[in-house]
């Protein structure tokens, strides 16, 4: 029967809609992004789009920055059901305590992966993406990711906690996987 | 930011791909059934490449086959297919991706491995390495179905029923088709719909003629449409929303309306959201896509004035009251050569010998249909096909053995890529009282 259902698909190929990753050390990594003056249609469109950018990655985070659009707005879900989309809007850190260790990995920087020091417990102020400010603590790797995210938000990134020589190698890694084509397949990780 | 995912227990994006045409060829089903299990076993963010990577190997199989068979010293045996096939996916990415040429030829290599032939790695290396060398000569050296893309029994038959036209359809064939949507008249008017679009960051352009259809500049997930989860906006190519006007302009207004294979159901919807219709039967003969006519009408909010019945139209015993209607839409199971650019696995699929079985079918159901319907009444036969043998023969067949049968307009062949349509076919078949059938037929062709 399967030449007669073909014949009745008429419905369009499926596509996915998916916003490009910039990759360090890409100068616009550094730019220091804008404040969000007007949650409208368009920034949930960008919400909606960098959702499906994160989850097709697959990420745990994305910044607007790291899609190259420079305003404060990120997205994050750290469900392992990937089904708690959280957006932040011109996020603010209120209150920031205690100290944790957590290996960290980034889109922008895929396959390398490197345990930074950052406050625990936070408490961030931000706009959803409906438009509607709030406020929250955080603790865990929500926390880890919020400020990981917020960073990128203020042109800076993980591998910046890390030594000169570490950060020296990575981005020689880096560029080599860049030149050769950014295959997806061959990460720059080490062996 | 990311973490560590766990990479065990996936796929390589190449060797899904090579396992997936190979299922394809297999007849183990099309690319639209196939994809999802594929992609369920590749890593989340390779599977948009997996998909467009089988699309583009279903669309360019023909030249992929034939270079490799001019590097081939002799054939390889049936059960080496899967190898046959991974040096094919290495042309498609040299030539039609924009992979590295390096990274193309040595992660296709590296497949040789997961294949379990690592006999195979120096072979497939030098295939790929020996094209890179002779492109230009191997191309040119290339018959018209191979270039073109086309199996040779379909390429002749264009050949014949479109002398002028049929290298212009192949070509259109191998394009990507436009996102159309269909905005559902019931919940705003078109310009409102294109504003909400823009305001979403989506260009879109109206569709000249068609007062329902927009056309996206680039193609968009539909859960990033602006309200199609609550039923504002349908997918549907420009070529298939004619089918409503057809209907509300031969049909008397509140009558009766079938759709005798009526899934996925987006030509019936239409005529439903244009409110024309008193009454719809929706028939199909599988239970299964008879469900998705039902959700596309409960998400379109259209499920009011219509009912739908799992049942084979041809046997009428099995579903008519015996009430005719007043309008029969007739989207007919046929070749889908009209939408190859959106499924380019029929290439792959369709075999000559489905041609015959399938105009007999056709013709079949025009001649139990056209019982139910009413005097005055009219049938609409439609294809999303090009070959005529399914379209204009089909027709004058008809109405050859059909006394009350005329054509209410000329019948109307859209070629794939017309005013950036499907290809499709349309015959208005009117049904005329029998005292007016002593007038004679229009000459109209």
């Amino acid at each position: 029967m399967s030449l007669l259902e073909l014949a009745f698909e008429h419905s369009s190929e499926p596509v996915v809609s998916l916003l490009d990753i910039l990759y360090y050390p890409d100068a616009q990594l550094r730019r220091n992004a804008a404040v969000v003056e007007n949650v409208d249609g368009t920034v949930a469109s960008l919400v909606d789009q960098m959702l499906e950018t994160m989850y097709a990655a697959p990420g745990i985070g994305l910044a607007a920055t790291q899609v190259n659009v420079h305003q404060r707005v990120m997205v994050i879900d750290v469900s392992e059901e990937n089904d708690t989309p959280q957006t932040f809007i011109n996020p603010e850190i209120l209150t920031a305590e205690g100290e944790e260790e957590m290996q960290e990995g980034c889109l922008s920087i895929p396959g390398v992966y490197e345990t930074v020091k950052r406050p625990a417990l936070i408490r961030v102020a931000a706009i959803d993406r409906e438009g509607n400010p709030f406020e929250m603590d955080a603790d865990g790797l929500l926390a880890v990711c919020i400020q990981h995210e917020i960073d990128h938000l203020n042109g800076k990134l993980f591998v910046d906690y890390l030594s000169p020589l570490k950060r020296n190698r990575i981005r020689k890694r880096m560029e080599k996987w860049i030149r050769d084509g950014a295959n997806p397949d061959d990460l720059p990780e080490r062996p | 930011m990311s973490t560590r995912a766990a990479r065990v227990g996936h796929t390589s994006l190449r060797l899904a791909c090579v396992r997936l045409v190979q299922q394809l060829l297999s007849n183990g089903g099309s690319l639209t059934r196939l994809l999802p299990e594929a992609q369920a076993r590749v890593e989340p963010r390779e599977q948009a490449q997996l998909q467009a990577w089988c699309y583009g190997f279903a669309r360019h199989s023909g030249e992929l086959a034939g270079i490799v068979d001019q590097l081939l010293d002799k054939p390889l045996k049936a059960k080496d297919l899967d190898v046959y096939l991974l040096m094919q996916l290495g042309i498609l990415q040299l030539r039609h991706t924009p992979i590295s040429a390096h990274a193309a030829v040595d992660e296709t290599v590296k497949v040789a491995r997961q294949l379990k032939k690592p006999w195979a790695r120096a072979l497939v290396n030098a295939v790929l390495r020996q094209y890179q060398r002779r492109a230009d000569e191997l191309e040119a050296a290339l018959s018209d179905a191979q270039r073109l893309s086309h199996p040779q029994w379909l390429l002749a038959r264009l050949q014949g029923d479109w002398p002028e036209h049929w290298e212009t359809i192949c070509q259109q064939n191998n394009e990507r088709a436009p996102m159309t949507l269909r905005v559902n008249c019931r919940q705003g008017t078109t310009q409102d719909y294109l504003q909400r679009l823009r305001a979403a960051g989506h260009a879109a352009q109206q569709v000249p003629q068609l007062p329902q259809a927009v056309q996206l500049e680039q193609p968009a997930g539909v859960q990033l449409l602006p309200g199609f989860e609550t039923g504002a906006v349908s997918v549907q190519d420009a070529a298939a929303q004619l089918a409503a006007g057809y209907l509300t302009r031969h049909a008397r207004r509140d009558g009766r309306l079938l759709d005798a294979c009526a899934a996925p159901g987006g030509k019936m919807a239409h005529a439903l959201e244009l409110g024309h219709f008193a009454e719809v039967l929706a028939l199909d003969h599988d239970p299964q896509r008879l469900q998705r006519v039902a959700d596309n009408l409960s998400r379109l909010k259209l499920t009011g004035n219509s009912r739908l019945q799992a049942a084979d139209a041809a046997e009428l015993a099995l579903w008519w009251d015996g009430v005719p209607y007043d309008a029969v839409l007739l989207d007919a199971p046929c070749s889908g050569t009209g939408v190859i650019r959106r499924h380019p696995d029929i290439k792959l699929l369709r075999r000559e010998s489905d041609i015959q079985t399938l105009v007999a079918a056709q013709s079949r159901l025009l001649d139990s249909l056209w019982r139910t319907v009413a005097a005055e009444g009219v049938l609409l036969y439609a294809t999303c096909s090009v070959l005529k043998c399914e379209n204009d023969t089909q027709i004058e067949s008809f109405l050859a053995r059909t006394d009350d049968a005329a054509l209410l307009d000329a019948t109307w062949q859209i070629l794939p890529g017309d005013g950036g349509m499907d290809g499709f076919f349309y015959a208005a078949l009117g049904k005329r009282s029998r005292s007016t059938i002593a007038m004679g037929r229009s000459d109209e062709s």
